[in-house]
C-alpha cells in the first residue's frame, strides 16, 4: 500500500470510531483526568484553556491568564483557585461583578458545566470543565477511542495512524505537552516498550524532555538513564528511526549507561520537520535538522521488542513529527492572537487618549475633526484652557501605525501637563525638543502648531515645521511666514513664537498636510490656493472637508486630515 | 524595493545619486546604511535627489538623521537636485536653514572645493 493510500484508508477508519467514541461513551470520566478546562467563548469564537496552575487569573490587564479586553470587565477581576482537588471561583472586588450560572458571586465551589461570566453579560463566556465531546482535549478523545474495540484483524499499524489522526485533528486546544504525552502512550502502546521519551530542540538548540511516561503510566521526569550516546547518533544520522538491540551487537555492550541499566532494545526516532515529497515520489534528503526525537527503550528483564515492524516505527516518525509541528503552528497561532488582543487594548487606550473635550469659554469657540486614513497616524489636535487663555495643538507625527501612535501619546502628555502648567510656548516647545533629540527615538519627529488666545484677542502661537495656519480676518486669508524646525529633529533648534491681535469674528485655521496634500485621480494636490479660497468664503470647516472629497473624487485618502478652527467671538 | 543608490567620487567628493522613493521602511533604512558606511570613508557628500520623485515625512526624517550622524562625524552633506515639493517641504520645515541645497551636482561639489580652499 502506498503513503498516500494508507492516510486515506486511516482518515476513514478515524471518522468511524469518531461516530462510534460518541455512541459507546459511558461517563465523563472514562479517560484520565489531568487538568480541568475551561472553555472561553467569545462571539462566535471559542477556545478551551487547561487550567493548570493556580491561582488562574481574569481580568482585563494583559498579564492575566485569560484577558478578556472589554472595558466591563475590571483589571484584576476574578481567580479561580484549586483547594483539595476542588475548584472555586473568587471575585477580586470586580466593579462589575462575577456571575456563576447567572447568579452574582463572591465566592463559589465550581461544578462541572458552571457557566461563567466575568462583567460581561453577553458576547463572552467560561464554562467550566463541560462533559461534551465537541470540547474535548485531543488526549481526553484519545483515551476515549483506546477503550473501543477495534475489531481484531486492525493491525497495530493501522491502529497508531488512528492515533494520530485523531490527534491531529483535535490538535486546536494549543497544549503541546498534552499532544506529546499522547505521542508517548500511543508509541508505548504499540511498540510495547517500557519507557518513551520525547526530546525536543529549545530555541538555543539544545535537545529538551518534553514528555515521558513508562508502560504503567507514570510520568517520567528524568532522563539520566537513557542511552545519551544512541540520542546523539540517531539525530546525526539521516535515517528515518534508529533501532539498537544491544543482544546482538557486541560493541555497543561496552556502553555505560546500556551497561548501568541493562537496556537491550533502544529505538530512537528523529523528528524531522514534514518534507515535500519530490515528484518522483522519493522522500526529499533529511537535511534539515531534527527538531526532537522520540526514544524508547526496554531492559533485558523486559520482552523483547526488536520485532517491532519497520512500517510502524516509519509510521511514527512521518507522523509524530508533523503532529509536533502542528502543536507548535497552534501554540504560535496563539501567540499572535494574543499579540493582536494587546495590541487592539494598546489601540482603544490610544483612542481614548486622543479624545479631545473641547473646553467652553466665553470668548470663543473651538472646533475640530479628524478624518483618518486606513491605518492608525500621527495626527492629533487637543485643547485645554488655562489662566493665559484657550490653548489648542494640533501635530502631526511622521511616519504611520503603533510608532507613531506612541509617539503622538506621548507628545499629547507632554503638552497637556505643561500648558496646564502655565509655560510659556516656546519654553514647552524647546522642552518637547530636547526630550526627544535626547531620547534618540530614531528619526521620528513632529510637525505641529501651539497656539494660545487670551481673552482680550491676543493670539500668540509657534509653528514647528507644520502647514502655515491660515487667518481669516473678514474674508481675507493671511498665511504668517513665521516658522521653526520641527520638534525631534537637531537638538539644537531654537524656537521663537510670533504673535497678533484678533477681532471679534477672526478665525484661525489650522490644517495638518492630508489636506493640502490630498490627492486627487490626475496625481494632482488640493494645495493651499483651494484651501485658502475655501476658507475665505466659509465659516463652516464642514465646507474645507467637503472641498477636499469633492476635489479627490473617488481617490482614497493617503494620510490623516486635521481641521482646527478657532473663531475669536470677543 | 523602490529606491537605487549609487555612489561615485568625483573631485574628492563622494556623490550619492539616488533613483525611486524615499519613503518609510526598506528605502530609508538602505539609504541610512549607505550613508553610514561611506562615513567611514569620507567627510564630503553630495546627495544628489534629481531622480527622486517621492519623499514622506520618515524619508526627511532619514535626510535630517543622516545630516546629523555627518555632522557629529565631522563630516557635510549638501543636497542637490530637490524636485519642487521637497524644496516646499524643507521651506515650511525651516530645514532650509540646515541643509545646504544646490541646484545642481556641479554646483555642490564646487562649494566644497572653495571650502577647502
Amino acid at each position: 500500500m502506498s503513503f498516500a493510500a494508507m492516510r486515506n484508508a486511516s482518515l476513514v477508519v478515524v471518522n468511524a470510531a469518531m461516530s462510534l467514541s460518541n455512541i459507546t461513551q459511558q461517563g465523563p470520566d472514562s479517560g484520565p483526568e489531568i487538568f480541568p478546562r475551561l472553555v472561553f467563548v467569545q462571539g462566535n469564537e471559542q477556545r478551551t484553556i487547561n487550567l493548570d496552575h493556580s491561582p488562574f487569573s481574569v481580568g482585563r490587564k494583559v498579564d492575566k491568564d485569560l484577558v478578556i479586553a472589554d472595558p466591563r470587565v475590571s483589571r484584576d477581576h476574578a481567580l479561580i483557585v484549586s483547594e483539595n482537588g476542588e475548584f472555586h471561583v473568587v471575585d477580586e472586588g470586580s466593579k462589575h461583578g462575577t456571575f456563576v450560572n447567572g447568579e452574582r458571586v463572591q465566592r463559589k465551589l465550581l461544578e462541572r458545566n458552571d457557566r461563567l461570566e466575568f462583567g460581561v453579560r453577553d458576547v463572552s463566556y467560561v464554562v467550566f470543565n463541560p462533559h461534551h465531546a465537541t470540547s474535548n482535549s485531543a488526549r481526553e478523545f484519545l483515551s476515549h477511542i483506546s477503550g473501543i474495540h477495534i475489531s481484531a484483524a486492525t493491525t497495530d499499524l493501522e491502529k497508531l495512524t488512528l492515533f494520530l489522526e485523531a490527534a491531529r485533528k483535535l490538535n486546536t486546544t494549543g497544549v503541546l505537552d498534552e499532544i506529546l504525552v499522547t505521542l508517548v502512550e500511543a508509541t508505548l502502546k504499540l511498540t510495547r516498550a517500557e519507557r518513551a521519551y520525547v526530546f525536543l530542540r529549545n530555541e538555543e538548540g539544545h535537545l529538551r524532555l518534553a514528555a515521558g511516561r513508562n508502560s504503567k503510566g507514570e510520568p517520567l521526569l528524568d532522563d539520566k538513564t537513557i542511552s545519551h550516546s544512541i540520542l546523539d547518533e540517531a539525530l546525526k544520522s539521516n535515517s528515518e528511526f534508529v533501532v539498537t538491540d544491544t543482544s546482538e551487537s557486541l560493541d555497543l555492550a561496552g556502553r555505560k549507561s546500556i551497561v548501568a541499566f541493562d537496556l537491550r532494545t533502544v529505538i530512537c526516532i528523529p523528528l524531522r520537520k514534514p518534507q515535500v515529497q519530490s515528484a518522483a515520489g522519493a522522500a526529499a534528503p533529511a537535511s534539515t535538522e531534527a527538531m526532537g526525537a522520540l526514544y524508547v527503550d526496554s531492559r533485558f528483564a523486559s520482552h523483547d521488542m526488536s520485532g517491532v515492524s519497520n512500517d510502524i516505527l516509519r509510521v511514527i516518525a512521518t507522523e509524530a513529527a508533523s503532529l509536533v509541528e502542528n502543536a507548535r503552528l497552534v501554540q504560535a497561532e496563539e501567540a499572535a492572537r494574543r499579540y493582536q488582543q494587546e495590541l487592539a487594548i494598546a489601540a482603544s487606550i490610544q483612542q481614548r487618549l486622543m479624545a479631545v473635550t473641547i473646553p467652553e469659554v466665553p470668548f470663543a469657540q473651538l472646533r475640530g475633526r479628524n478624518l483618518s486614513c486606513k491605518e492608525i497616524g500621527g495626527d492629533f489636535f487637543d485643547a485645554v484652557n488655562t489662566k493665559e487663555g484657550l490653548a489648542v495643538v494640533l501635530a502631526d507625527v511622521s511616519g504611520k501605525g503603533v510608532s507613531a501612535a506612541l509617539l503622538a501619546s506621548t507628545l499629547q502628555g507632554m503638552i497637556y501637563s505643561q500648558l496646564t502648567g502655565g509655560m510659556a510656548l516656546t519654553e514647552i516647545v524647546a522642552g518637547i525638543n530636547q526630550f526627544f533629540t535626547h531620547k534618540h527615538i530614531g528619526e521620528k519627529y513632529a510637525t505641529l502648531i501651539l497656539a494660545r488666545v487670551r481673552r482680550d484677542g491676543e493670539l500668540e502661537y509657534v509653528n514647528c515645521g507644520h502647514v502655515p495656519p491660515l487667518l481669516v480676518c473678514s474674508q481675507e486669508v493671511i498665511r504668517p511666514a513665521h516658522g521653526n524646525l520641527p520638534v525631534g529633529l537637531l537638538a539644537d533648534a531654537a524656537y521663537q513664537s510670533d504673535r497678533c491681535q484678533l477681532r471679534p469674528g477672526d478665525r484661525l485655521v489650522l490644517v495638518t498636510d492630508g489636506v493640502t496634500e490630498a490627492e486627487n485621480a490626475r496625481g494632482d494636490f488640493f494645495d493651499n490656493e483651494r484651501l485658502e479660497a475655501v476658507a475665505a468664503k466659509s465659516e463652516s470647516m464642514e465646507d474645507i472637508f467637503t472641498a477636499v472629497a469633492k476635489f479627490c473624487g473617488g481617490t482614497p485618502l493617503s494620510d490623516d486630515c486635521t481641521v482646527v478652527e478657532l473663531s475669536y467671538t470677543g | 524595493m523602490n529606491l537605487k543608490i549609487a555612489s561615485r567620487e568625483a573631485d574628492g567628493v563622494t556623490v550619492i545619486s539616488c533613483q525611486g522613493r524615499i519613503v518609510a521602511g526598506d528605502e530609508a533604512a538602505a539609504l541610512r546604511e549607505e550613508i553610514k558606511r561611506l562615513l567611514g570613508s569620507t567627510k564630503k557628500i553630495v546627495l544628489n535627489l534629481s531622480g527622486v520623485n517621492y519623499i514622506d515625512s520618515s524619508g526627511l526624517g532619514t535626510l535630517v538623521g543622516a545630516y546629523s550622524s555627518a555632522r557629529s562625524a565631522g563630516a557635510d552633506i549638501k543636497l542637490c537636485g530637490l524636485g519642487q515639493r521637497l524644496r516646499d517641504v524643507l521651506q515650511i520645515t525651516k530645514l532650509v536653514t540646515v541643509f545646504e541645497v544646490y541646484d545642481n551636482e556641479a554646483l555642490a561639489i564646487a562649494a566644497y572645493q572653495r571650502g577647502t580652499a
